[in-house]
């Protein structure tokens, strides 16, 4: 999907006695070291860090202000960290328009980094209130959902309210849409949010990844793969070969605990394929079977007809965190096989006799089969 | 072995014995009167039977009532098959009693964990009949399948497998069903394909059989699970708007105004026989070509085998196909296999290893402020999976899919972790002094599937043939709706709920279902409409919902009607009458004048 930025052009067009109107940028871009992290951040911020500026040739194009331009934060390798970009936004609503004064922060992949404010230029809602803190952290939040509810719809449709009929007077259910967009705005301050929310969406996303793609050194991916940001975590993973993936394995199985489950189902369902020929690597993630979550549990089970003896002892310590359908592939993956040594067999056998387990049953009639 | 056998012979006589004799198999949801309970038969295929479930939404309901007759008098044993749905450090949610000629019998029901008998009491029987009800403790989805009166002391089986051929003896049930009904074109399932297809068939003057496993019509469109319909018309527009819904919020109870409708309008044509609370349970094909489906009424448990030269399947699951041995898919196909790739959203949109993270499924709830106080009882069963997550309704983002349930197989579990989301959640909400007067209005017990098998037909329809607007000569079935694709929530963050879905949109041209893709691959005498069309599972996401799905009906009704003009299967419509064909879907569009009117 493309996001279009001239929705703001739209906005003037809906709302605008502003239409006509030309502003100037309240600020002049700083080129000052980013020393410290933005006051609203995603991602960590390693105590030391020091981010020098960089231009590029990158930028926003904002109707009635022109050009934002974007610049890179690097590091002291010359690689870049960050990119921000110092904007000025004019927002309309109702005939009426304000500047948005705001420092945007994007990470290497073109997603919201998290943004500053700036105290001397508050964002105000629409009855002229300023954002509140919790205000501001409520924008962090929305900026944070690529997937918003904003990005699908211009901003008349987020604002007119859903027809509903009623039967023997019964209540309706209030529309989803409505209530979803009310849940993640700041209230009174609809128009800001739309229009933040496509400044750090639009198409300048692509752009910024695209430049990171053609600076991306080792350093680089291992940075992101030792940092706690998701997104950085499925990219760095689809960049490794097989040799890294050994080579990183500890680090690996950190992620496969800590990061989201998304993440971790693709660490598991490669698992045999990223470890061909080191099986023993495989051995932490098995040991983590009953730290992750459930559809992980799962794609890991699918992998127990190639899996190494180690994974069924390591399993039959963990029988009791198995659902229903886990310990049925566990048990099935055992049937027929000469592989139950005397030590799962002790684990199933108490396992199976033990009177608080849910599926103890399953058990049993296995051993009694 | 010698002795084992002998110990089978024996095994067999005695409980030929038992059946031939005084035993008595009670089926739950053939009580004279089911009370508060509901007969719930959407698990057949997986724990055997319809059961009966007290859906009480947190009150319990009035007790279920029937009368026993016995061969002779004396004394029995008593066992009850059911299932604890929660089991765990908790008290059992779902419990029951059993009562005898007016009398409570002590032993307190829905304990075990999974689907088995749990022994009750021995009886004293006189005057050849008993008096029975079930009386409901809880509320909160106890369930009962049967009631098993012995003189021996031998529990039944519980095995799946066992348990359907001892429960065939015990009610001396032969293979086929004892009627047999013949028609044009047989339908099953009533969803909008399946009345759509059914009207269009009937129009065209067919006899057409509509099987549906539910008391009304509609499926996820109806009152009993209340997803408004979307998408266009299309080409069938007068059709459609017969059976279809407005835009009312998801879950609202706006669906009981469209539901009369929908009945009416189906019931109206005199060759559409419908047999509503008819659940189909197998088809048979020989040389790829479906000779039956038998279905059996949820309720009384009458069989009818149904023939016809040609049927659709419209169940969701693909059933009939399934059963007939049709090429099908269910799950995720890796990005590579269609190229049906979206960068943007990469594994959440089409995975590099393929997997079995289909879109989930809903169950829709609501409640409404009172005038009074209403206290809501405590869940501890239902906090592992609500959490802190505190709601007073739920729309269509309530929704579970998890690659350890399969949509099918696993869909009574599905159902009931819903039923744990939404009981938790409320239970939540209730905590805040602003919803004291709040109490829940309506949680369906029905499970709304988005997706499930997919049978194969000539074409596999793919998201691209969606985003490229692919058109074909046969495009029957036209959309502008976007593709869109649902995911789990907590894939990204395991902080949100585990039962809340997010869709992801693809902004679309128009585009088309080429008729190649409603009928088998393999099956010679198979339409299939619906969610179970031929699809990949990217494909699914913009034509899975109920405008798109009646189109695909309609498209096949009148499709079955051509093939009985010229006596051909669904796929020579398109090798040699395709001009025809789109001549006939032109020329419905509009109510035929009446000849003494022209």
């Amino acid at each position: 999907m493309k996001y279009f930025f001239p929705m703001l052009i739209l906005l003037l067009l809906f709302f605008g006695k502003g239409k006509d109107m030309k502003y100037t940028s309240s600020f002049q871009i700083s080129w000052e070291v980013l020393d410290k992290a933005p006051e609203f951040f995603v991602l960590q911020w390693k105590e030391g860090t020091s981010l020098t500026p960089s231009k590029t040739d990158f930028y926003i194009e904002v109707d009635s202000m022109g050009k934002q331009e974007v610049v890179a934060l690097l590091d002291n390798n010359g690689k870049p960290v960050l990119y921000t970009s110092e904007i000025s936004a004019p927002v309309c609503a109702d005939g009426e328009c304000k500047l948005m004064n705001i420092r945007l922060y994007w990470t290497l992949l073109g997603e919201y980094a998290g943004f500053d404010r700036y105290p001397e230029l508050p964002l105000t809602k629409h009855d002229h209130d300023e954002f509140k803190i919790s205000d501001y952290q409520k924008l962090h939040a929305l900026l944070t959902d690529d997937k918003s509810i904003l990005g699908r719809r211009r901003i008349d449709q987020l604002v007119e309210k859903p027809t509903m009929r009623t039967v023997n007077g019964v209540d309706a259910i209030s529309g989803a849409t409505v209530a979803r967009v009310k849940e993640s705005v700041v209230g009174g301050a609809l128009y800001s949010c739309y229009v933040a929310w496509y400044l750090v969406h639009g198409e300048i996303r692509d752009t910024l990844k695209n430049h990171t793609l053609s600076v991306l050194s080792p350093q680089m991916v291992s940075n992101m793969l030792y940092s706690k940001n998701t997104d950085y975590h499925l990219f760095a993973l689809s960049e490794l070969d097989n040799a890294q993936y050994a080579e990183h394995y500890l680090q690996i199985t950190e992620v496969f605990k800590t990061s989201s489950p998304l993440v971790r189902s693709i660490i598991a369902k490669e698992l045999p394929t990223k470890f061909e020929g080191f099986a023993d690597l495989q051995k932490p993630f098995w040991e983590a079977f009953d730290e992750i979550d459930l559809g992980s549990r799962s794609l890991l089970l699918k992998h127990l007809d190639k899996a190494p003896l180690f994974a069924f002892e390591i399993l039959s310590t963990k029988l009791g965190t198995m659902s229903k359908n886990q310990l049925k592939a566990f048990l099935r993956n055992l049937t027929g096989k000469d592989i139950i040594s005397s030590e799962v067999h002790d684990n199933l056998k108490k396992f199976a006799n033990s009177e608080n387990e849910t599926y103890a049953y399953l058990a049993k009639s296995f051993l009694e089969d | 072995m010698k002795n084992l056998s002998k110990v089978i012979a024996v095994t067999f006589i005695f409980i030929a014995q038992c059946i031939c004799g005084q035993d008595v198999l009670v089926e739950a949801e053939s009580f004279d009167n089911p009370g508060g309970w509901v007969v719930d038969p959407q698990f057949e295929q997986q724990m055997g039977s319809p059961y009966l479930l007290a859906h009480g939404i947190g009150s319990p309901v009035k007790n279920a009532s029937t009368k026993v007759k016995f061969e002779a008098n004396g004394a029995y044993h008593v066992w009850v098959r059911t299932m604890n749905w929660v089991p765990g450090i908790w008290e059992a949610p779902g419990k029951f009693q059993l009562k005898l000629n007016n009398k409570i019998i002590d032993k307190t029901l829905g304990l075990r964990s999974g689907w088995g008998w749990e022994y009750v009491d021995k009886i004293s029987v006189s005057n050849n009949e008993v008096d029975l009800e079930m009386v409901d403790l809880t509320g909160f989805d106890g369930r009962c399948d049967a009631i098993y009166f012995s003189t021996s002391d031998k529990e039944p089986p519980s095995s799946p497998k066992k348990l359907a051929e001892w429960r065939k003896k015990v009610k001396s049930e032969p293979n086929a069903p004892p009627q047999t009904k013949s028609y044009d074109l047989v339908v099953v399932g009533g969803g909008l394909a399946g009345c759509a297809a059914s009207i269009a068939a009937a129009e065209e003057g067919l006899q057409v059989a509509l099987i549906h496993d539910r008391p009304v019509l509609g499926g996820n469109a109806s009152e009993e699970i209340r997803v408004h319909t979307l998408g266009i018309y299309g080409n069938f527009e007068r059709i459609l708007k017969k059976i279809d819904t407005e835009h009312y919020p998801n879950g609202s109870a706006d669906a009981k105004l469209d539901q009369k409708k929908r009945d009416d309008n189906v019931k109206s044509y005199e060759n559409i026989d419908l047999f509503l609370n008819h659940r189909a349970y197998d088809a048979k094909a020989e040389n790829n070509e479906i000779q039956y489906v038998d279905a059996r009424h949820t309720a009384t448990g009458e069989r009818i085998r149904f023939t016809a030269p040609r049927y659709v399947d419209s169940t969701g699951d693909g059933w009939i196909g399934y059963w007939a041995g049709a090429e099908f898919s269910y799950g995720r196909e890796s990005v590579d296999t269609y190229g049906e790739d979206w960068e943007e959203h990469g594994e959440l949109w089409s995975p590099k290893e393929p997997d079995n993270a289909v879109m989930g499924s809903s169950v829709l709830w609501g409640s409404k402020v009172t005038e009074s106080i209403h206290t809501f009882p405590d869940v501890p069963w239902a906090m592992p999976v609500a959490r802190e997550y505190a709601k007073v309704a739920g729309e269509w983002q309530w929704e579970f899919s998890n690659p350890d349930y399969n949509q099918i197989d696993d869909a009574e579990e599905i159902r009931d972790h819903m039923l744990r989301a939404i009981y938790g959640s409320f239970s939540n909400a209730k905590k805040d002094g602003e919803n004291a007067n709040r109490k829940l209005e309506w949680v369906s017990s029905l499970v709304g599937k988005r997706e499930s098998r997919r049978l194969v037909g000539d074409h596999i329809f793919t998201f691209n043939d969606a985003k490229e607007g692919r058109k074909f000569p046969d495009g029957v079935v036209i959309e502008i709706r976007d593709v869109d694709i649902h995911y789990q929530t907590v894939l990204e963050d395991e902080k949100n709920p585990d039962f809340i879905s997010e869709a992801l949109f693809y902004k679309t041209p128009e585009y088309y279902i080429p008729y190649r893709s409603l009928y088998s691959k393999n099956i010679s005498n198979l339409f299939m409409a619906g969610r179970n069309f031929s699809c990949s599972h990217a494909g699914l996401g913009g034509p899975r919902v109920m405008r798109t799905t009646g189109q695909m009906g309609a498209a096949v009704g009148f499709a079955a009607a051509l093939c009985k003009k010229y006596d051909v299967n669904p796929r020579e419509i398109y090798s040699g009458y395709l001009e025809e064909y789109l001549a006939l879907i032109e020329g419905q569009k509009f109510e035929k004048i009446p000849e003494v009117k022209k």
